[in-house]
């Protein structure tokens, strides 16, 4: 009667460790929680465990939608130092039935990121070996930043190019108005020894080819 | 007839800062930091000066005398010096119009840098996700982030020379954007060209200065600064260190390409450029030594922070195959306990034995980098660590930028001040027009190097276009100033120009040491040509993530062949033209003197 008694009592967990140990079904978890913390890093105890086997329970809940998956379905085995253990998932109605590995798979993936956020880790610190990470899609930009930069600095430059040129063309037009203009005040002006002096106005004096400096080519 | 005056620099200090800008430019951030790493560290300064000293400083006096005496571009000038040199002036100017090709393809990689750089993450930084996301893609992989982003999106560089593909265009505007910017600085010739140098000479020291406050302080740097300036004397012996020591001078001050001539021929007549000459190569090696500062403490916080990245990844993978807690191993004792596991659990370690890898500070210190692989992969990656990188990331293409563009001016300037002395187009077109004619016609026939392999091109361009036709034009400069022109006359020249005749230093670096120095350098490059048998490059393997050499086919071998030629032909059948002229002219003297 005792023995019986004992064998009931023990049986469930030695079952279930069986189940969890020998199982192709399972999964190796890996948390490097000292990397991702610091300072700041928690123990890894039993509470922590707890709050483990409840964020799969509540995954599986999501992904099946069957709300009877609870703590005692997920079974943790191996628990090394490193904070590295497998765990199963058996079925609620049937506790000796573990649930396949592609529908664990699957919650684990559609949840990852709140069961990331429960711990404070992210996804190169919490490991599920074998189910790879989701990535995160890359940004789709309505227009490249890098056109809206390069329109920017082109349109600067055009404006500066277009100008430039503007002054230049107004002043050829000046300059030539200007000797326009000058020809025709010649008449009114009262001129002495025969040249006027308004004409020297603008010029630097007329260049006198007497004195230049051409004869600077060797001569053979 | 009124002659339009010749226009100038607004003051002296306009000049020195040109020269400045078109000496310093990306060979000093890229390529001498290298050859003082390839060459024995601090011990590389001492060729390095010497060549200063015996080639540097006398060539590029000479090259400024030239200009400010002849008053013209290189054509004008040197047939002023002797009617058969013409084809030296024009040599000068198609090897400027190489250079102007490709090298304004450099500032169109630092525009499509610089532009991407306003974005919350560094595009270099990370890989791109694959179709499925569950990974990264494969390229990226097995290369790494920033060459990457440097082969695929930047270049889309194909597997060999021979696969054209379309044009980027992303690079074909920014090519637009750099060609624009450089007509805007260019357009009123040595007007806008004296305004802008104030900027594009002095900017890139303000942010050189920044950097070397923030390298220097970032972790590991240390060890890249020791690694650099510990001088290991035995690579004195090494003919290679004197000969890269030379070239390095010779190339980096930019003799013979008529831009120094152009930039002079717009000085007054009694500019003292003799000072000048000293004071710009001076600056322009000092930089030179600057930038390397800068560039090794970035290389040491490289090298630390991979060294580390290693010596962590050792760690996991000790933690992760014997399931230890965390607190066990730490980075510092990793190297300590793989050895101990590989004691005590010989079986188990063996199976992890291929993914062991050995973590080496010094190998990492090692692994040299020149050209625009230094510039826009090393550098990037090591921006993309630093804390703030976005800035840091502006501020340094900012840099490349004007180094870039003040490099540019001097190019452009050597080929629209020939065309502007030519009577006959300066009479037709203003001098507006043929500035944005040089400019639109380099743009098309740059956009060949923005095609898909495009990148091999510009290798071509980069190692051929402007080495040898170089060496080959200043030597043939020396010997005609000295020995045709004759150095008595050179002398009595710089005396009207400067009130004093230059001292014997001048005179026997002019005279011997200089041409012996060049023509040793000519043989020297000849005798690699012949000796390396045929010219090989690296192309990018995408299965691989890296490059592998291959050699050229035959009709890139033949374009090589040909840029080598048409500069230097250019001397000796002008030469001949001109004396076939004069002996015409001579012939028909004479038949009118006889009828």
């Amino acid at each position: 009667m005792l023995a019986g008694v004992l064998l009931l009592i023990f049986l469930p967990p030695l079952v279930a460790k069986d189940l969890c140990k020998d199982s192709q079904d399972g999964f190796k978890v890996r948390l490097s929680i000292k990397t991702a913390l610091g300072e700041e890093a928690y123990d890894w105890n039993e509470s922590e465990m707890f709050l483990f086997r409840s964020t799969l329970a509540y995954a599986m809940r999501k992904e099946t939608k069957n709300d009877t998956y609870d703590i005692t379905n997920i079974l943790v085995c191996n628990d090394t130092p490193r904070v590295s253990f497998m765990f199963v998932v058996t079925s609620p109605g049937q506790p000796d039935q573990l649930i396949p590995k592609e529908q664990v798979e699957k919650a684990v993936r559609e949840n990852k990121h709140r069961i990331n956020n429960a711990f404070l880790l992210s996804d190169m610190t919490l490991e599920f070996l074998g189910i790879p990470p989701t990535l995160s899609a890359p940004i789709i930009y309505d227009t490249e930043p890098w056109l809206i930069v390069f329109g920017v600095v082109i349109g600067a430059v055009a404006v500066g190019i277009v100008a430039l040129l503007m002054s230049t063309v107004s002043k050829k037009r000046r300059a030539k108005e200007k000797a326009a203009g000058l020809s025709e005040e010649d008449e009114g002006i009262v001129k002495e020894n025969g040249t006027a002096l308004s004409s020297f106005g603008g010029k630097e004096g007329a260049y006198n080819q007497a004195f230049s400096n051409d004869d600077r080519f060797t001569k053979l | 007839m009124s002659k339009e005056a010749r226009p100038s620099w607004d003051s002296p200090m306009q000049f020195v800062l040109a020269c400045v800008s078109y000496a310093v430019g990306l060979g000093n951030v890229w390529r001498f930091p290298y050859l003082c790493q390839m060459h024995g560290g601090g011990g590389f300064l001492i060729p390095y000066l010497l060549m200063l000293i015996l080639e540097g400083i006398p060539l590029f006096c000479m090259e400024l005398a030239i200009g400010q005496k002849m008053r013209l571009g290189s054509i004008g000038a040197w047939m002023a010096i002797s009617p058969y040199l013409g084809g030296l002036g024009i040599a000068s100017v198609v090897t400027s119009m190489y250079l102007c090709l490709y090298y304004n393809v450099i500032n169109a990689w630092s525009f499509w840098y610089l532009f991407h750089s306003f974005q919350s993450v560094l595009p270099w930084a990370e890989c791109p996700v694959d179709v499925n996301r569950t990974g990264y893609l494969e390229e990226c992989e097995v290369a790494s982030s920033t060459q990457y982003f440097f082969y695929r999106e930047t270049l889309n560089i194909s597997s060999s020379i021979d696969e054209n593909g379309g044009l980027h265009m992303g690079q074909a505007l920014c090519l637009l954007l750099a060609w624009i910017i450089v007509y805007l600085f260019i357009v009123r010739g040595v007007k806008s060209t004296g305004v802008v140098v104030y900027f594009t000479a002095t900017f890139p020291y303000v942010v050189l200065f920044i950097y070397l406050i923030r390298g220097v302080t970032l972790h590991g740097a240390w060890n890249g600064v020791k690694y650099m300036f510990t001088p290991k004397l035995e690579q004195l012996a090494n003919p290679q260190t004197w000969i890269n020591a030379a070239t390095q001078i010779f190339f980096s001050l930019g003799l013979g390409f008529g831009s120094l001539i152009a930039f002079s021929s717009y000085n007054h007549h009694n500019n003292d450029f003799e000072k000048q000459a000293v004071v710009v190569s001076l600056i322009n090696s000092g930089t030179s030594v600057f930038a390397s500062v800068v560039t090794f403490s970035i290389y040491g916080f490289k090298a630390t922070f991979n060294y580390e990245s290693c010596l962590e990844r050792m760690r996991m993978l000790c933690l992760n195959s014997f399931d230890l807690s965390e607190e066990s191993i730490s980075v510092e004792n990793v190297t300590a306990w793989i050895s101990h596991l590989n004691i005590t659990h010989p079986e188990s370690f063996a199976a992890i034995a291929s993914k062991i890898e050995h973590c080496s500070l010094e190998a990492e210190l090692d692994t040299a980098v020149e050209g625009t692989g230094l510039a826009f992969i090393v550098y990037s990656e090591a921006i993309k660590n630093m804390p703030l990188s976005q800035l840091w990331s502006v501020l340094y293409f900012i840099m490349l930028l004007l180094l870039g563009m003040g490099s540019m001016l001097g190019n452009v300037t050597a080929i629209i001040t020939p065309l502007a002395d030519i009577k006959l187009l300066s009479h037709y077109l203003s001098s507006e027009s043929i500035n944005g004619l040089v400019c639109l016609l380099c743009l098309l026939l740059g956009l060949g190097f923005t095609s898909r392999s495009g990148n091999y091109w510009f290798t071509i361009f980069n190692e051929y276009a402007a080495t040898l036709s170089l060496l080959f034009i200043v030597f043939i400069e020396v010997i005609s100033v000295c020995y045709v022109y004759g150095l008595r006359r050179f002398e009595r020249d710089i005396e009207d120009m400067l009130g004093h005749r230059p001292n014997w230093y001048w005179k026997v670096m002019w005279a011997v040491v200089s041409p012996l120095l060049l023509f040793s350098l000519f043989i020297f490059y000849i005798i690699n040509y012949i000796q390396g048998g045929t010219p090989t490059y690296q192309a990018w393997d995408k299965d691989l993530g890296r490059s592998v050499v291959k050699e050229y086919p035959v009709y890139g071998q033949v374009f090589i062949a040909l840029l080598l030629l048409s500069a230097l032909s250019c001397v000796p059948l002008a030469a001949l033209h001109s004396l076939c002229r004069r002996t015409q002219r001579g012939t028909q003297i004479r038949q009118h003197r006889h009828a």
